[in-house]
């Protein structure tokens, strides 16, 4: 190490960055189980709304890419990371990385990132294995917008998956209560908007974090259909951002202790 | 920095007045010590006396009550950043991602300190401490020892000024243990000041410079193994625990009891 030790001691800010994101994405690439999750669970969606009488059930073709283009990402952020997140907090990964001069902000930031470019990558496949499925021919522009709309729900996911890490110390607990999440956003997104569950539980469903979410993506798909409840769904979706990101932010734990 | 902030010269860390408090409880209560250039001192102290917390203040992993943590004349509250850029550190029980390989783990570590290495330097780098073959391992493959040896490589990647070590022989083989504070003596004859925390009283007699005995979050006794020894010989307590020639074991157990900490 003789050529290295000279080497200034007060860390470059970029090439920190840089570290952090090559670790995260080998580490988030070999969680191969979180990442075939997102992409299988999507497929199959849309696989079995493949028939005509199955499609217009759940709201047409369009409508059929959303919802999967929201479990996949969904799958990634609520069940991967937060998982990640609560099992490195606990094994102390955290502490070691917090001991350099990387600040918590990059530390967290480089994770986040990540995961936001995993959804894009979710995102960008469902919708065209979705395209073709439904034979559906989109534009560069829907595809942009898809990616968008993408972000926004990733976020949405994320923060969702930050303020859960924040509340539950406990990795175990963070798993099963992440997997009975993800499963109660599935059977709203599935039977409450599809009108299986009536009235009420519908409005509960259409106005949800994965509600808010698939009308976004079915109205991108669909933009000469794009109404007022497109805009206040991504008002709402925005608004979901807000509250997880601060509970997620404020309540945060880098330690179980 | 105010003039009264001034670090005084040739001590790398400077600690006055550290107060760090979990609720109502006070893990550390006004502790003071400094460490000079190319000095090994211990903090000594029975389970939950406020080691590691103090630990914990200086590598800025919790912010403290009240009192400042100057290294290398840096304040750790002021400038983290800056200030655990000089320091190296080995926490208690080391965990790195465990998807990575060991090469993978250097090239990170090495990255976060702002040093680029090639691969060539990570097998040489890692030569040097008998892993050059291992570099494809995960960390949980390596033996106790190796991990050992890993951590403390990593913790001293970018030369730092300080090295702060959390029990670095727990849990380790006697081969292994010796190794290591030939490593870490062979560190302070470089220049480097190293405090460590340990349960050995015998290993904290041999190669530490000066200890400090630290209970219920306040610091006992403070100063050099042998001068500790002489000021305690004749305290009722430790004539008491010492079994032949006072050691600096019976001045630990004589200043903090013979109870059981849990």
């Amino acid at each position: 190490m003789t050529s290295t030790t000279s080497i200034a001691a007060t860390a470059n800010s970029r090439l920190i960055l840089s570290s952090l994101l090559r670790a995260d994405f080998i580490v988030f690439l070999k969680n191969r189980r979180s990442l075939i999750m997102s992409i299988l669970l999507p497929y199959l969606i849309l696989e079995s709304t493949n028939s005509k009488t199955s499609t217009a059930n759940l709201g047409g073709p369009l409508f059929v890419i959303g919802l999967s283009i929201t479990y996949g990402i969904a799958s990634t952020s609520i069940m991967g990371y937060s998982l990640a997140t609560a099992r490195d907090r606990e094994k102390g990964v955290f502490q070691r990385l917090r001991v350099t001069p990387a600040s918590t902000g990059a530390i967290m930031g480089s994770r986040l990132i990540v995961q936001l470019l995993a959804n894009l990558v979710i995102a960008l496949v469902v919708v065209g294995l979705g395209a073709r499925a439904h034979h559906l021919s989109l534009s560069v522009g829907q595809y942009g917008l898809v990616l968008l709309v993408s972000v926004l729900g990733g976020a949405m996911f994320l923060c969702i998956a930050q303020a859960l890490v924040a509340l539950v110390k406990s990795s175990e607990t963070v798993n099963s209560t992440a997997r009975l999440l993800y499963i109660g956003l599935i059977l709203l997104g599935l039977l409450g908007q599809g009108g299986t569950l009536g009235h009420p539980w519908g409005t509960v469903a259409r106005w949800s974090p994965v509600g808010t979410v698939m009308t976004l993506f079915a109205g991108v798909l669909h933009l000469s259909a794009w109404d007022g409840r497109d805009l206040e769904s991504l008002l709402v979706s925005v608004g979901y951002i807000v509250v997880f990101a601060v509970i997620g932010i404020r309540w945060f734990q880098w330690e179980v202790r | 920095m105010s003039s009264t902030d001034q670090p005084r010269r040739d001590v790398i860390l400077d600690v006055r007045d550290l107060t760090v408090s979990y609720r109502a409880t006070k893990a550390v209560d006004r502790v003071s010590l400094h460490i000079n250039r190319g000095e090994i001192f211990g903090l000594l102290g029975p389970n939950g006396a406020g080691k590691t917390s103090t630990l914990s203040a200086i590598e800025g992993l919790l912010k403290p009550g009240s009192g400042t943590v100057l290294v290398d004349g840096v304040d750790v509250q002021r400038h983290p950043a800056q200030a655990k850029s000089k320091m190296g550190v080995q926490l208690q029980a080391t965990s790195f991602q465990g998807q990575l390989s060991i090469r993978q783990i250097v090239q990170l570590y090495a990255g976060l300190y702002g040093i680029e290495l090639s691969d060539g330097q990570i097998t040489e780098g890692l030569s040097t401490i008998g892993l050059g073959h291992e570099s494809p391992k995960l960390f949980k493959q390596l033996s106790g020892g190796q991990q050992q040896r890993l951590s403390l490589f990593i913790a001293v990647i970018h030369d730092p000024v300080l090295l702060l070590l959390d029990e670095p022989t727990s849990g380790l083989d006697p081969q292994s243990r010796r190794q290591l504070w030939s490593r870490i003596e062979h560190l302070r004859d470089e220049g480097s000041s190293i405090l460590l925390t340990t349960h050995s009283m015998e290993e904290a007699q041999a190669v530490c410079d000066r200890v400090a005995i630290i209970d219920h979050g306040t610091v006992l006794a403070n100063g050099a193994p042998g001068d500790l020894i002489d000021q305690h010989r004749d305290d009722p307590l430790v004539r008491q625990a010492a079994r032949g020639a006072v050691t600096l074991e019976d001045v630990f157990i004589g200043l903090t009891g013979s109870e059981i900490r849990d």
